[in-house]
């Protein structure tokens, strides 16, 4: 499988406090059409057990796939389980601050560069999109 | 916490011990010099000890202690000048302490998140039988318990609701 190959079948599992997730997920949808495995889990009304569960549920089913974790808050409980989730699996990454240009980038860019590079595009582009507009 | 221990500005038990509620939530409110996360589990586990320190900025101090190191320090002044918040992951954490010989006026019961087994008391705080006991005994012993997530969010008194 080359690397692109792999990137295209990139999983995102986006992990937010309140209903952020299911929310961004919908709007990115939205925008960019049905996407297949991006999914939402919002995870703050559950307790620390259940949101691992349901990471490692997906990461689990998907064999050896890559996976981004998108979480929101860096250093919050979505941030914390998500990293002991993945804990010592290979080629799964988590990015915080997930807003809704990452989340497009992602949705665009799977499948066009190889995993570790479309990370750092990803993590790129939302820092690109946080900007003062001064016209 | 009141009593002679003063630079406790918030004694809080929370399931999720570090995160967003306590950093942002009662951090921005009490601006700590510094927080105590006070477990036996993970002050043992060199792997969650690194994973919460660093999620608390770099402004706050950390400091993960076992529960009777936790009495230990607070009891010998090494905390005295500073502003502390002081993390537990369940009521008899709370039990214990005051049985180490820290009294205990007040604590904020304000993460004690759903599972299995636990039953609603706010949408902020879910407790099974045993924790209902536990908390019926802290009333027992004249602690107020404040159920509040944030600050902001309405004062409860949780004392009459766990009788």
């Amino acid at each position: 499988m080359s690397d692109e190959k792999q990137s295209e079948r990139t999983a995102g599992i986006v992990v937010t406090h309140g209903k952020l997730a299911d929310e961004l997920v919908r709007t990115a949808e939205l925008i960019v059409g049905k996407q297949e495995e991006l999914y939402a889990i919002s995870g703050s009304d559950l307790c620390d057990e259940n949101v691992i569960d349901r990471i490692r549920g997906i990461i689990v089913r998907r064999g050896d796939m890559h996976a981004i974790v998108f979480v929101d808050y860096f250093g919050g409980s979505c941030c914390i389980n998500s990293v002991r989730a993945v804990e010592h699996e290979e080629g799964i990454k988590i990015i915080s601050g997930v807003n809704l240009p990452v989340l497009l980038a992602f949705a665009t860019k799977r499948g066009t560069m190889p995993f570790e590079e479309m990370v750092d595009h990803i993590i790129r582009r939302g820092r690109e999109s946080v900007k003062m507009i001064d016209l | 916490m009141g009593g002679e221990y003063r630079m406790i500005a918030l004694f809080r038990v929370d399931d999720r011990l570090i995160h967003g509620q306590v950093i942002l939530g009662w951090g921005s409110v009490l601006k700590p010099d510094r927080i105590i996360l006070a477990d036996d589990e993970v002050a043992s586990n060199e792997w969650e000890k690194n994973l919460y320190a660093a999620s608390v900025p770099p402004e706050i101090k950390v400091s993960i202690l076992p529960l009777p190191e936790t009495a230990a320090q607070i009891k010998r002044g090494i905390f005295d000048t500073e502003r502390v918040i002081l993390l537990v992951r369940h009521p008899k954490d709370v039990v214990a302490l005051m049985d180490l010989g820290l009294p205990v006026s007040e604590v904020n019961v304000g993460g004690l998140h759903y599972r299995e087994g636990r039953a609603k008391v706010l949408d902020n705080v879910y407790i099974d039988a045993e924790e209902r006991s536990i908390m019926r005994e802290l009333v027992k012993r004249g602690v107020i318990l404040d159920g509040r997530a944030v600050p902001g969010s309405r004062a409860v008194r949780l004392n009459s609701r766990v009788v």
